[in-house]
């Protein structure tokens, strides 16, 4: 393979202490982000899926969070032995991050153009003034907002949530990342709105080469995005290969239920009279997790393996560059 | 709309606000208030003597008569002149105010900018040692009476170390300087406790935004997004603390002027009160609520300035 691999990330488990004791929201999570490729995260909320997206920018808040065990490595070094300082020159200017609330993720009180500015300020400073203006206007037409050359001036609330995402996205590229993370991007935006926004990073991705983590509740979202997915469930990878395969056959059942659970179009009539599939039951919470596979209360196909005292199911290689973590897979 | 027209616009906003002011006063000193008569005569007065006094002092003209030297007293400054003193009331004020702003001025400012200082320290190491430590002083601080740190500063400073200055005032700088020196400390001192109580929780509200994690994920670092986005998101709740003080600065600060034996404001008013020197009394309240709603206008004029969300209106 000639993939060039810019993030590795092994064994990744993080702790957050709460009052009612430690409780572990990633246990174990192994990534590759491949450079022009887009991997999907997914998974529902309280599976861990944000805290490893964090965890790459070491953003989890510290306290009560910590990333008790195994490495990151970017481009071959560990992101977690680096310093402070030494983070701070990766974020923002080799990994990028943009997040699930364009209303409030940009700071009200500066311009747009302040706002992208600072980020050359920081990582371009060999720039002159000018070129940094020019840079953050251009920033912002490529990222397709109208006249950036007046809306560099406008505040926040000027604009609209569409528009506030794609300038965190202009932010987020503006020093050409190899990686960006986006984090529920577009849960937050109308679905048209939505659309437009998935397809302004697939562009850009296209266009700078970059690599995306991509991360999502919304299945139907990471068939049009991404290259590789990676289905999270209670801090766990229960499923992980590129896209075509995990949706020609799925392995895990949870896998198949949240693929269940999109609305599709082309149903047959009987189909579309039919109600829409759910996962019965909800996610257990972290404090209260049973013994052996986290899914069995919802898992229309548990057996007596998968509530022993095995542990957990490991992931494994089901087939070839096809993994998921379960005792009594899919056939 | 521009800055200007918007500022005229507030000031003349200011007239209705004032007349209401003047009437809330007057209805205070002539319907509520004893005969003021009585007061100044005593209990043993003739009927003849009290009349007489009642047209010296203008009482017996119709109501609106009254209600309009009222008004003019506000827009004019001129107040007449006081009961007991006989002087003319806005030389007295003039008097006054130099002793209470040369003590409030300078302790106002220092105070806002120590407590200032410390919460954003305090924000920096919050949920640390230093950041409890803090808390706990300032609750602390605050549970004690402001006249123990009064008293405790005369005897201590002033009469066993013999530092400053426990009491009077004298005109012109630099004579003034050792007369102010402890009254200020002990307002800074004062202030100290609920201050940074109060900003440390504004910025702690902004540490924990969004914008703030997009700071961090662009690169930034803490101190760089303390002192610059949270501490300008900050401003806005800080100005309206800080103006709403501000009458304070006017009226002079009554407790430390009388224990101090300082000259101003606060102490001529609290005078008046012992006194039952309407005159002064009404002149004080109106020059408060003038100062009052003056400030009040600069503090929307400075939120424009922090805030773009604030539209001028």
């Amino acid at each position: 393979m000639s993939e060039e691999k810019l993030l590795e990330i092994r064994n990744l488990q993080v702790q957050f202490n709460t009052d009612r004791g430690p409780i572990t929201a990633v246990k174990g999570v192994d990534l590759d982000v491949y450079k022009g490729k887009t991997l999907g995260i997914v998974g529902e909320s309280g599976s861990g899926k944000s805290v490893t997206a964090l965890s790459i920018m070491r953003l989890i808040p510290d306290p009560p969070g910590k990333i008790i065990n195994g490495y990151i490595k970017f481009k071959g070094k560990n992101l977690l032995d680096m310093s402070l300082g030494d983070m701070r020159t990766i974020r923002g200017n080799k990994i990028a991050m943009i997040f699930q609330e364009p209303m409030t993720s940009l700071n009200p009180v500066f311009t747009v153009g302040n706002q992208i500015i600072e980020v050359l300020d920081l990582h371009q400073s060999h720039l002159s003034k000018e070129e940094k203006k020019n840079k953050a206007i251009n920033m912002l037409d490529l990222v397709g907002i109208p006249a950036p050359e007046k809306r560099i001036k406008e505040y926040p609330h000027q604009l609209s949530g569409g528009m506030r995402q794609r300038v965190m996205i202009a932010m987020a590229l503006a020093c050409e990342p190899d990686i960006l993370i986006a984090d529920e991007p577009t849960t937050a935006l109308d679905v048209t709105i939505q659309a437009q926004i998935l397809e302004l990073m697939n562009k850009l991705k296209e266009k700078l080469g970059m690599g995306i983590i991509f991360i999502t509740h919304d299945l139907g979202v990471v068939a049009e995005m991404c290259d590789d997915v990676a289905v999270m469930y209670c801090g766990r990878i229960v499923e992980a290969s590129d896209v075509s395969t995990v949706f020609k056959h799925p392995f895990h059942p949870y896998t198949k239920g949240l693929m269940e659970s999109i609305p599709s179009f082309d149903s047959t009539e009987d189909e579309t009279k039919a109600r829409l599939k759910t996962i019965e039951g909800m996610v257990p919470s972290l404090f209260d997790l049973p013994k052996g596979c986290s899914f069995q209360d919802r898992c229309p196909e548990a057996i007596d393996e998968c509530r022993g005292k095995k542990g957990p199911p490991l992931l494994e290689e089901q087939a070839p560059g096809h993994q998921a973590a379960c005792f009594n897979p899919l056939k | 709309m521009n800055l200007y027209v918007y500022t005229l616009r507030r000031l003349l906003y200011i007239i209705p606000v004032l007349l209401g002011v003047c009437a809330i006063v007057f209805f205070l000193f002539s319907v509520v208030s004893p005969d003021p008569t009585l007061i100044m005569l005593g209990k043993h007065a003739s009927v003849q003597q009290m009349e007489e006094l009642r047209r010296e002092l203008g009482l017996d003209r119709p109501w609106f008569i009254q209600y309009l030297d009222i008004v003019k007293s506000a827009f004019t400054f001129d107040f007449g002149r006081s009961w007991s003193t006989k002087q003319e009331i806005l030389t007295m004020i003039k008097q006054g105010a130099i002793p209470s702003l040369t003590l409030s001025l300078p302790a106002f400012i220092l105070s806002f900018v120590i407590s200032i200082t410390i919460s954003l320290f305090v924000a920096f190491y919050r949920g640390k040692i230093l950041d409890k430590i803090a808390i706990f002083g300032c609750v602390s601080m605050m549970s004690i009476s402001s006249l123990a740190y009064i008293l405790f500063g005369q005897w201590f400073f002033g009469y066993k170390l013999g530092l400053f200055e426990i009491s009077g005032y004298e005109y012109g700088f630099p004579d003034f300087v050792p007369y102010v020196i402890l009254p200020g400390i002990i307002w800074i001192i004062l202030g100290l406790g609920p201050d940074v109580r109060f900003y440390r929780t504004i910025l702690l509200d902004e540490i924990y935004q969004d914008y703030v994690r997009t700071a961090r994920a662009k690169g930034l670092g803490e101190s760089l997004i303390l002192f610059k986005h949270v501490l300008k998101n900050a401003m806005i709740p800080i100005i309206t603390y800080l103006i709403i003080a501000i009458p304070f600065l006017i009226l002079g600060a009554l407790l430390l002027e009388s224990f101090f034996s300082i000259p101003g404001l606060g102490a001529m008013t609290l005078n008046a009160v012992n006194a039952s020197d309407f005159p002064v009394i009404k002149a004080m309240t109106i020059l408060t609520s003038v100062a009052y709603i003056i400030f009040s206008v600069i503090t929307d004029i400075c939120y424009t300035l922090v805030d773009p969300r604030v539209r001028l209106k």
